[in-house]
């Protein structure tokens, strides 16, 4: 196989199954058509395309358990995020990082109580082909750990930003894995409670992110530490906006499931 | 990467307009546009674009001729596409009228 056929089938590999069944054949002629393997602006015009059909599916199609598990890979990278930023500011905003630690574990422990139904079944053996997707977040962290070391030797912005992708990649690695166990072991009778766990989930989100918007705000105020001069404003609105995005997919998630049950 | 018009080259708008002088596949529309408006749709822009217009109605695909399938502006599509073509026109006299008397 060519070079370039290889490309065509990697870029179309990385739509969508659904997208791929009904366009997946034209479109891999016209990246021959445009001689994509010549065309860097292309391939980055294409993955973006890739990353847009997801989001669209999981936002059309996707169970509210899928959302919600998706939201909660956002927030959990943004509340890592979130943790490496407060590090340097002990002391500063107390009661608001607090009350971030204590609404984000809300959020996270009505998530796995939503889905313990569906993680009973699967240690119950109800289907045990779904058993090895369990082992996708330990590869994924001992992957990790193999980066760590390569980061470590590498050092500086370069090392911490493979880190930074690295990690990225095993919450991602975690919520697709997590995602697939609950569509292929749904709960025998969606618990009553679900779409107050949902709505819990999400309440807890937003609650965390004003807890973050308030840190900020409290942590501006000493003066000499002031973040206008240094890189925290960015880091921070970067957080703020992430942990809000993950609020609004719970929400979706949680209005989703309130429509499913009444 | 529909650039250089801004807005006004919104790749669903731009398909329509590729599409109203017939039946095209995707290398065709990217190269019609390419050709009439200085554009480059790229490939994921403009399967975006095809998803959402076939999504609404405005297009549909026909029967594949090998690899490539060609589309078709639908009845809907044609009126959206009158529609918005007329709503710029008149945006475009207003704007030339009224630039007209400040630039001489």
């Amino acid at each position: 196989m060519s070079g370039d056929a290889r490309l065509v089938r990697a870029l179309v590999a990385c739509y969508p199954a659904g997208w791929r069944r009904r366009y997946g054949d034209e479109y891999a002629q016209l990246l021959r058509d445009l001689r994509i393997h010549r065309r860097p602006a292309l391939i980055v015009d294409s993955l973006r395309g890739a990353v847009r059909a997801h989001g669209g599916v999981l936002m059309r199609n996707a169970a509210p358990m899928t959302v919600a598990v998706w939201a909660a890979g956002l927030f959990t990278v943004a509340g890592l995020g979130f943790a490496k930023l407060a590090e340097d500011f002990a002391g500063a905003g107390r009661t608001a990082y607090a009350m971030m630690v204590v609404t984000a574990g809300v959020a996270l422990l009505a998530l796995v109580a939503a889905a313990a139904p569906s993680g009973l079944a699967l240690l119950r053996g109800r289907d045990r082909g779904a058993l090895k997707y369990v082992a996708v977040p330990l590869a994924a962290v001992a992957l990790w750990f193999g980066v760590l070391a390569v980061a470590v030797a590498i050092s500086g912005k370069a090392g911490f930003l493979l880190l930074a992708v690295a990690g990225i990649g095993v919450v991602a690695a975690t919520a697709w894995a997590a995602g697939t166990v609950l569509r292929r072991v749904p709960a025998e009778r969606p618990p009553r409670l679900l779409p107050a766990a949902l709505t819990t989930e999400a309440t807890g989100m937003a609650l965390a992110t004003v807890a973050v918007l308030i840190w900020g705000l409290q942590v501006r105020s000493p003066g000499s530490q002031g973040f206008v001069a240094t890189p925290f404003l960015p880091s921070w609105l970067g957080i703020v906006v992430a942990l809000a995005a993950a609020t609004v997919l719970a929400a979706v998630a949680g209005h989703r499931q309130l429509r499913a049950t009444s | 990467m529909a650039d250089e018009l801004g807005r006004w080259a919104e790749p669903g708008l731009l398909v329509l307009a590729s599409l109203a002088d017939g039946a095209k596949h995707g290398y065709a529309i990217t190269t019609d546009v390419a050709a009439e408006v200085g554009v480059t749709l790229g490939p994921g822009t403009l399967y975006a674009a095809l998803a959402r217009l076939e999504e609404r109605g405005l297009i549909e695909g026909l029967p594949a001729e090998g690899r490539r399938r060609p589309y078709r502006l639908t009845a809907a599509g044609a009126a959206e596409l009158s529609a918005q073509a007329t709503r710029m026109n008149k945006l475009a006299a207003l704007s030339l009228g009224r630039l007209r008397p400040g630039t001489a």
